[in-house]
Order: C-alpha cells, then sequence, then structure tokens
C-alpha cells in the first residue's frame, strides 16, 4: 500500500512536469537507441565483409564510448534541472512529515519510471531504426547488401547494462541532494542563486595547447602509413583538447569578453555573455560532446561521398582498360620471362577464339622491392615488425625495376641505357642522389625525373608510399643481383609483378563473360605454381565499386543523420529548459525596462552562440583532419583533393541549413517560453 | 501641475473561465508633488500592490488615468511601455530582483546598458551615487556574496542610476531585518532630501513614518492620508498606528 503511494506521487510527479519531462524521456529514448545501434554496427562484426570496415567500425566504436560518456553528462544535467524544479515540492512533503527515506523512495520510483520509458522506448526505437535503415539500403541503392541489420543480443545486453548503470548514478545523485539538504533548504531551493564560475586559465590554456598539438599532428603527417598510427593519436588529443577548451576556455573568453567593456556594455552582448559565462560550465561538455559528433558527421559523409562520387575514377586507376589481367610472385626466377610470354601468348589466343580483338595494350612486367629508405640508400635489412614503434613511416620506399624498353613503350620516351646506368623516376618525397645504392648494389644515375609519370603510377596500382622507378637496361639482370635477400620470415624479399591489360570491342554483358572466361585460363595455368593472379573486367569491377563506396555512403548518411538529430534534439532540449530557468531572469528584466525587441536580439545573440561553437569548432576539426582523409581515401584509389575539398563544402553547407532551421524553431520557442 | 495624477482608476480581475470578477481598485484618486515621499499603507488584499503595479505600467487600469510628468499612461503604445519604465520610473522590490548572473555593478548598469548608454557616461553616474549608498566596496561581488540589506541597496542604485522622475517601492524592507531596514528607510530620505520623489508602499508602520505624506488604502479606496509636517518620525509612528487602529476597529474617519 505505502510503495503504491510512493510510485503514485512519483507518477504524478512527472505527469504534471510534463513539458519538461517529454522533452526529457524523447532525449533518453534517442539516446538509447543511438547507443544500441552504434554498439552494434561497430562491436558486432556486421560490417566485416566491408572493404573499409575496420575504419568504419573504428570509428563506430569511438562513437559509442562517446555517447556514453556523453549520454552520462548530459543526463546527470538534465536530471539535475528536473530535480531542482522539483526540490520545494519534496521540501513541502517533507513539511508534511516524510523524512529523507521517504523521499529517496519517491526518486527511486521516478527514476525507475524514467528508466523503463527509455529502456523500452530506446530499444525497440533502435530495432525499429535499424530495421528501418536497412530497407533503405535496399531501396536506395538497387543490389543486394552486404549486411544485414539483425537484432543483437550482445548489443541489447550492453545498452541495457551501460544506462542502467547511468540511471543508477543519476539515481544516486538526486538522493544525495535531498538527503543533504534541510527542509527549509529544499523549500526555498528556488529562490538559492548559484555561485558563477571562475574562470580557470590553466585548464583553458592546457586545452588549446592540446588542441593545437592534435591539429599539428593531424597536418604534419605526410604518409598514409604513418597516418594510420598518428590519426589515432591526433583524434584522441583533438576530443580531450575539444572538451578542454569548451569547458574551461569558454568561460575564460566570456571572462576576457567581458573585460571589454566597449564591447561587453552593449544592448545585445550584455545580457547574452554574461548569462553564457554563468553556464558555460556545465554547458561545454554538452557543447564539446555535440561538436564531436558534428565532425564525425563531417568526416564521414565528406569522405564517404568522395569516394562514391569519384567511384569511375578510382575504378580508372585500377582497371585502366576493359579487361586486366595480373600475375605475381613471390622470388626470382630466370624463367619468369618466358612464363610471361606463354601467358601473353594464350590469353590473346583466347581472346580471338572468343571473337574478339584487343586494342590500346599495356604489357609489362617488373619487379619490386621494399624498405627504408635514408641518404639516397634503400636498407633491405630493417625488420618492420621489430621497430614497429620506432620506424619512421615515412621513409619506408618502394623501388620498382623496369626495363627501359618497357619504360619507353609506357612513356613514349626514347631513352637507351648502358650497363649498370640507370634513370630514377621518384615518386614521393625522397631524395636520390648520383649514386642511388640499393641493399648492397650501387647504381649510377644518370637522370633523375622528378615528377610522379602518371603513366608508371597506374602501371603500379595505387602508390601508399614513396617510390622510385628504377629504369634498368635488363631487368632480369638488375633483378638476379637481389635474388638471395630474404625477410626475417625467410620469404624473398623481390616480388615480380605482370600486368597485361587491353580493351576490346565487345559489349558489357561480353566483357564480363570474356573476362571470366580469362580469369579461369590463368587460374588453370598458374595457380599450381603459386603465382597470385587474376583477371577481372572493369564492367564486373564496376558494380563490386557501386556496392562498396555506396555501401559506405549510405552507412555514413544513416549515422549522419542519427547523430544530427540527436544533436539537435539535445540542444533544442537544453535551450528550452534553460528558457524555464530564465523565465523569471527576462521577467526581472522587462521590469527594469527591457523591451521585447531587445528580449529577441538577446536571445539570438544567445542562441547564435550556442548553435555556432560546435559547427565552428567542428568545421575547424574538418579542416585540420582532411589531409589525413586526403591520405587514407588513398588507400582506397582515391586521389581527388579538388573532390573531397567540394564534398566537404557541400557537407557543411548541408549541415549548416539544417542547422539555421533548428536555430530558428529553437529560438522562436525560447522566446516564447521568456516572454 | 503635480508629478503624478492618479484619477478614479478602477481595476477589475476577471477570473479565467468566466468566473466572478473581484474588484481590486474601485476608486482611486491621488497626485503627488515633486520631491514629496509618499507611503501607501494598507493590509493584505487591500489593493495597494495593484495600483503600484498600474503606476509602474506593469498592469493597466480597467478605468481612470494615470498622468506622469503630463503623459497618460494608458496611451503609451504596448511596445514603448518597457522603454517608457526605464526612462521614467525606478523600481524598487521587495525581494531585490537582482540578477544572479550579473555582479553587482552590472545589476545596476542593466538599465543604462539597455538604454544603449556608453560605458564611460554608466561608470561616471555610479561613482556619483554608490558612495552615498555605501556599495562602493561590493560592487565587484555577485549577488549571492552579499547580505539582504547590501542587496537592496544594489537594487535602490539601479532605481536610481537612471535618474528616474519616481521611485516605486514596493515593500522594500519587506525581506529585511531591522537594522537593515533602518538603514534602508534613512536612505530613501537622504534620496528624498536629494529631491529625489518617492513612492513606497508597505504595511509596516514603521517605514511609513519615515514618509511625509501616508495614504491609508481599504477594500479599493483611499481611505484617509495624514501629512507629517513638522512632526518627528516617532510622533509620526504614533499618528499612524493611531490611524491604523482606528481602520482596524472599523471606525469611520469621515
Amino acid at each position: 500500500m505505502k510503495a503504491g503511494l510512493y510510485s503514485k506521487i512519483a507518477a504524478d510527479g512527472i505527469r504534471k512536469n510534463g513539458r519538461l519531462y517529454i522533452p526529457y524521456f524523447i532525449t533518453c529514448i534517442l539516446m538509447v537507441a543511438l547507443f544500441y545501434i552504434m554498439h552494434m554496427l561497430g562491436f558486432s562484426g556486421m560490417l566485416s565483409n566491408f572493404e573499409g570496415a575496420s575504419t568504419a567500425s573504428d570509428m563506430l566504436k569511438l562513437g559509442t564510448i562517446i555517447m556514453a560518456v556523453f549520454g552520462t553528462i548530459f543526463l546527470f544535467y538534465t536530471q539535475s534541472t528536473l530535480v531542482k524544479g522539483r526540490l520545494k515540492e519534496f521540501g513541502l512533503y517533507s513539511v508534511l512529515g516524510m523524512n529523507r527515506r521517504n523521499l529517496g523512495r519517491i526518486i527511486f520510483f521516478e527514476t525507475l519510471i524514467s528508466w523503463m520509458i527509455a529502456m523500452t522506448g530506446g530499444l525497440i526505437a533502435g530495432i525499429g531504426l535499424s530495421k528501418l535503415a536497412e530497407l533503405g539500403f535496399m531501396r536506395l541503392i538497387a543490389v543486394e547488401v552486404s549486411y544485414k541489420f539483425t537484432l543483437s543480443v550482445p548489443s541489447l545486453v550492453t545498452t541495457v547494462i551501460v544506462y542502467t548503470v547511468i540511471f543508477f548514478l543519476i539515481y544516486l545523485n538526486a538522493v544525495r541532494r535531498v538527503r543533504f539538504a534541510s527542509t527549509i533548504n529544499l523549500i526555498r531551493s528556488d529562490k538559492e542563486g548559484e555561485k558563477p564560475p571562475k574562470a580557470n586559465w590553466v585548464v583553458g590554456i592546457l586545452g588549446f595547447v592540446i588542441l593545437a598539438s592534435g591539429y599539428y599532428i593531424a597536418i604534419k603527417i605526410k604518409q598514409p602509413l604513418s597516418a594510420l598510427i598518428w590519426f589515432f593519436i591526433a583524434v584522441i588529443l583533438t576530443i580531450i583538447g575539444t572538451y578542454l577548451v569548451l569547458i574551461a576556455g569558454s568561460v575564460l573568453l566570456c571572462r576576457i569578453l567581458q573585460k571589454n567593456k566597449k564591447y561587453y556594455y552593449k544592448t545585445t552582448h550584455f545580457v547574452s555573455v554574461s548569462s553564457m559565462a554563468y553556464r558555460m560550465k556545465r554547458n561545454g561538455a554538452s557543447l564539446a560532446s555535440i561538436c564531436i559528433l558534428l565532425t564525425m558527421i563531417l568526416v564521414m559523409i565528406s569522405s564517404t561521398s568522395a569516394l562514391y562520387i569519384n567511384r569511375e575514377e578510382t575504378l580508372m586507376n585500377h582497371y585502366p582498360r576493359h579487361i586486366n589481367a595480373y600475375a605475381s610472385k613471390y622470388g626470382y626466377d630466370k624463367d619468369y620471362g618466358e612464363i610471361a610470354e606463354k601467358l601473353k601468348s594464350s590469353i590473346v589466343e583466347k581472346t580471338r577464339e572468343y571473337g574478339a580483338t584487343a586494342k590500346n595494350e599495356t604489357y609489362f612486367f617488373n619487379y619490386c622491392l621494399s624498405g627504408y629508405f635514408e641518404n639516397s640508400c634503400l636498407d633491405l635489412d630493417i625488420n618492420p615488425m621489430e621497430n614497429f614503434a620506432t620506424i619512421d613511416y615515412d621513409k619506408v620506399a618502394q623501388v620498382y625495376f623496369f626495363d627501359v624498353d618497357t619504360y619507353n613503350k609506357l612513356t613514349g620516351e626514347n631513352e637507351s641505357l648502358a650497363e649498370g646506368k640507370v634513370i630514377a623516376v621518384i615518386d614521393g618525397k625522397v631524395d636520390v642522389n648520383d649514386e642511388l645504392k640499393i641493399g648492397k648494389e650501387t647504381f649510377d644515375v644518370i637522370k633523375k625525373t622528378d615528377n610522379s609519370k602518371a603513366k608508371l603510377r597506374n602501371a603500379v596500382s595505387t602508390n601508399v608510399v614513396s617510390t622510385i622507378y628504377v629504369i634498368v637496361d635488363d631487368v632480369d639482370k638488375a633483378a638476379s643481383l637481389y635474388k638471395d635477400y630474404k625477410d626475417p620470415t625467410g620469404s624473398p624479399m623481390l616480388s615480380w609483378y605482370w600486368v597485361y591489360d587491353f580493351d576490346i570491342d565487345l559489349d558489357e554483358e561480353h566483357q564480363t563473360e570474356l573476362g571470366n572466361i580469362l580469369n579461369k585460363l590463368m587460374h588453370d595455368e598458374l595457380t599450381s605454381k603459386h603465382f597470385v593472379n587474376y583477371c577481372d573486367s572493369r564492367v564486373y569491377q564496376r558494380n563490386d565499386f557501386i556496392k562498396t563506396f555506396g555501401g559506405l555512403f549510405f552507412l555514413g548518411i544513416l549515422l549522419s543523420i542519427i547523430f544530427l538529430v540527436s544533436c539537435v534534439l539535445i540542444i533544442y532540449y537544453k535551450q528550452i529548459s534553460e528558457g524555464f530557468e530564465d523565465q523569471s531572469r527576462f521577467g526581472i528584466m522587462q521590469k527594469v525596462g527591457m523591451t521585447k525587441e531587445n528580449i529577441k536580439k538577446s536571445i539570438n545573440s544567445q542562441m547564435l552562440t550556442v548553435f555556432l561553437i560546435p559547427i565552428i569548432f567542428a568545421c575547424m576539426h574538418l579542416a585540420a583532419v582532411l589531409p589525413i582523409i586526403h591520405k587514407l581515401l588513398q588507400l582506397f584509389g582515391h586521389n581527388n583533393m579538388p573532390l573531397l575539398l567540394s564534398c566537404a563544402g557541400v557537407c557543411v553547407l548541408i549541415c549548416g541549413i539544417f542547422y539555421a532551421v533548428i536555430y530558428k524553431l529553437t529560438s522562436n520557442a525560447y522566446y516564447k517560453i521568456v516572454s | 501641475m503635480s508629478l503624478l495624477e492618479v484619477t478614479g482608476v478602477k481595476k477589475i480581475y476577471r477570473a479565467r473561465r468566466g468566473g466572478t470578477a473581484v474588484e481590486a481598485l474601485k476608486n482611486v484618486n491621488f497626485t503627488v508633488e515633486k520631491g514629496e515621499y509618499v507611503a501607501i499603507m494598507g493590509e493584505s488584499g487591500s489593493g495597494k500592490t495593484t495600483l503600484l503595479n498600474i503606476l509602474a505600467a506593469l498592469d493597466k487600469a480597467t478605468e481612470g488615468t494615470v498622468i506622469l510628468d503630463g503623459m497618460n499612461l494608458s496611451t503609451i503604445k504596448d511596445s514603448a511601455i518597457a522603454m517608457f519604465r526605464r526612462d521614467n520610473l525606478g523600481y524598487v522590490f521587495q525581494d531585490f530582483n537582482l540578477l544572479d548572473t550579473f555582479t553587482l555593478e552590472d545589476n545596476i548598469y542593466l538599465p543604462l546598458v539597455l538604454a544603449g548608454k556608453r560605458h564611460q557616461d554608466m561608470s561616471a553616474r555610479l561613482s556619483q551615487i554608490a558612495p552615498a549608498l555605501g556599495i562602493t566596496d561590493l560592487l565587484k561581488k555577485y549577488p549571492y556574496e552579499v547580505s539582504g540589506g547590501q542587496k537592496q541597496r544594489a537594487a535602490v542604485a539601479r532605481a536610481l542610476i537612471t535618474s528616474p522622475k519616481i521611485i516605486l517601492a514596493d515593500e522594500p524592507t519587506g525581506a529585511l531585518d531591522s537594522k537593515s531596514s533602518d538603514e534602508l528607510l534613512a536612505l530613501f530620505k537622504q534620496v528624498n532630501n536629494m529631491g529625489q520623489t518617492v513612492l513606497m508602499v508597505t504595511h509596516s508602520t514603521k517605514a511609513a513614518s519615515h514618509a511625509s505624506r501616508v495614504m491609508f488604502i481599504k477594500d479599493g479606496v483611499i481611505f484617509h492620508q495624514i501629512y507629517k509636517g513638522e512632526c518627528t518620525d516617532q510622533q509620526m509612528y504614533q499618528k499612524i498606528s493611531d490611524t491604523l487602529n482606528l481602520l482596524a476597529s472599523g471606525g469611520d474617519l469621515k
């Protein structure tokens, strides 16, 4: 009976404060749903069929952690606002004879009700949204989905555990507030003034320093391989820096603005600057979280859209001709030349049999070595596995040995070389002197071509590290010098590549068919001899590209929508609940002579700042990480900086427009509350 | 011409869903001359706060006119009301109504900032009135850091800084202890001596005894008024409490 009374009081309390609790519940539900979806995508291995899946799921794992931290902070903040409004009521119960334990019970039931609503609503919304996303995916990209959204039990369990803990902490906090306040203080709690935060110079400046070093690392990175390791450090530094800057730095900024009398004592700035200074400390964390989510949106959308839009160019880089045959094997063998010729002639024959004629042929083979390049010397003895932490990845380089005849054929030059003399074509940031030392051998460089010859670059597919093309008079002879070099695992360091690409005069269907026939042919001839080999038709690969890049793009859009909606909801809720707090403040100011016009202006200036801070920071972050993104995209074979920049620009613009709409809605709602 | 002329003011409150009408003010008539210090006394529910709200243009009279320095309050447009209040009235509240987001100094500047004054002008004005109010050392503090009496002095400074035509005070001693009350009342007197017109609503006999004229309001009409003349505060106190006793016992003074 008694327990029934407490739960009834709790339920009544929630019902009567509906205008505050309803947005609170919606926020809770969305946060739980979001957490579930992110956890499911990030941890369940659902994305494992994806190329680039590890990047996507790392991002999601990070997102999940941020959501948990952010969820805790945010729910604490909102709950304390809610409880503050109800302390007076609790004071009254206390006057009427309830002791602290009874009040604790009311709070318990209240938290329980919130928890139940958040959990059921959140999980249902999470499951529903993920199903919806699946259907949307099918619709948008008319290909089969390579992953399915299914119910993930571990994610369900994790979500329940994480949010139960959060709600429990919230409950303890609320109990603490009631327990340590006297009845009189409870009753007077709504009158009690709060101490404005002091500016903390140390933390603020530390935040700026950390943020700046994160940016510095991000901008400094030159090579994609080192990018992978440093990227993570830069991300962590940026996140920490953002939190510190927005929590302490923003108070600092407000104080500095307040010191500037000319700026501060202006009708529009006066009220907004002071109330921001007053709130920034507890708002800083939510603003920082919003900013990081926004940054993730911008990064995801601009990179995946750039990949998707640029897919045709990437495809062309990967597969320059209609039919693309490829074979490779480790080590040196003098028979390779013969095998190569035989392979080519059987492909030519099979193609003729099929009734097609090959055009625009690209045919060559080469040898490749990689090592640590320093002082015009390629060191082949460093074991990258042992020196993983200390190695400077910017100095890892590849060397390709090309025949001078092949070189002339590929580039249209007309060079000839004497024995022992080489031409070095350099692609990347390496300096080659007149003597080029590779392993123990030294070559005389008679000519250096500094620029990357697009034709040569295409020939060896994408460049992840710096590359030196060493053009020799006899590739077989040059390679034979390295036949005994082994890496620490005992396999040969040298690898042999063979490429034969050509166009044919067939329709798309027959191109695919011929591609399959040739693939089988190569497989039959080479696999038994331990060659890696394949033959792809570009048409067939195009579908694959659309599926992969389209999938990533869709995933990016999906997550961005969820992020954006929840960001906006959080801002909206924050402003609305602040509006209720500000009601009396604006009442006083009206009595002192603030006109409606003043109120509107001051709200606008305040809102604009609250809305602009996260997006401005997010844009700064985006600008800082764009170079890294560009380099990471190179791993996918994407090398189109202008496109990436314009994608980022469009993305910022769309977010900005969305933001402007929400800004208008929020400030109208806020204005209605306070006036 | 009087500074403030109140003629035939009537205020009727209607309950929201067409319920019974309550007549808070029946027919109020009085004038206040420039430089006067007037107190309005009355019991709870006598209509004194309603009257003050109408004088402060926070509320509108159902009937009658209020003319401040030749301006009829009811003809001022809604959009200009706040500005009118800012430029002509100083208001001192029972519960101070200081903003906890501002230092005392900024609280005092608020009406001037809203009026778009320059910072030099504001600080010049504040440096004139701050010593008299004894708040010079408190200016950089926040409201939560100072006592009630200090808060109310800052609130008086906020009302004074615009050099208003009249200061309206609603139970200014209501939330103060007796020492702070005495200080505040002395302050009002001092301000009045400098030529500032003050109109105060109170039910504290002591507070009213400082005024040069006391009006009594009962059941929505001005029932009686007494002038201080050459009396001391003590004698005035006695006069007021006699009147209140008469009022309470239902005696008719007319």
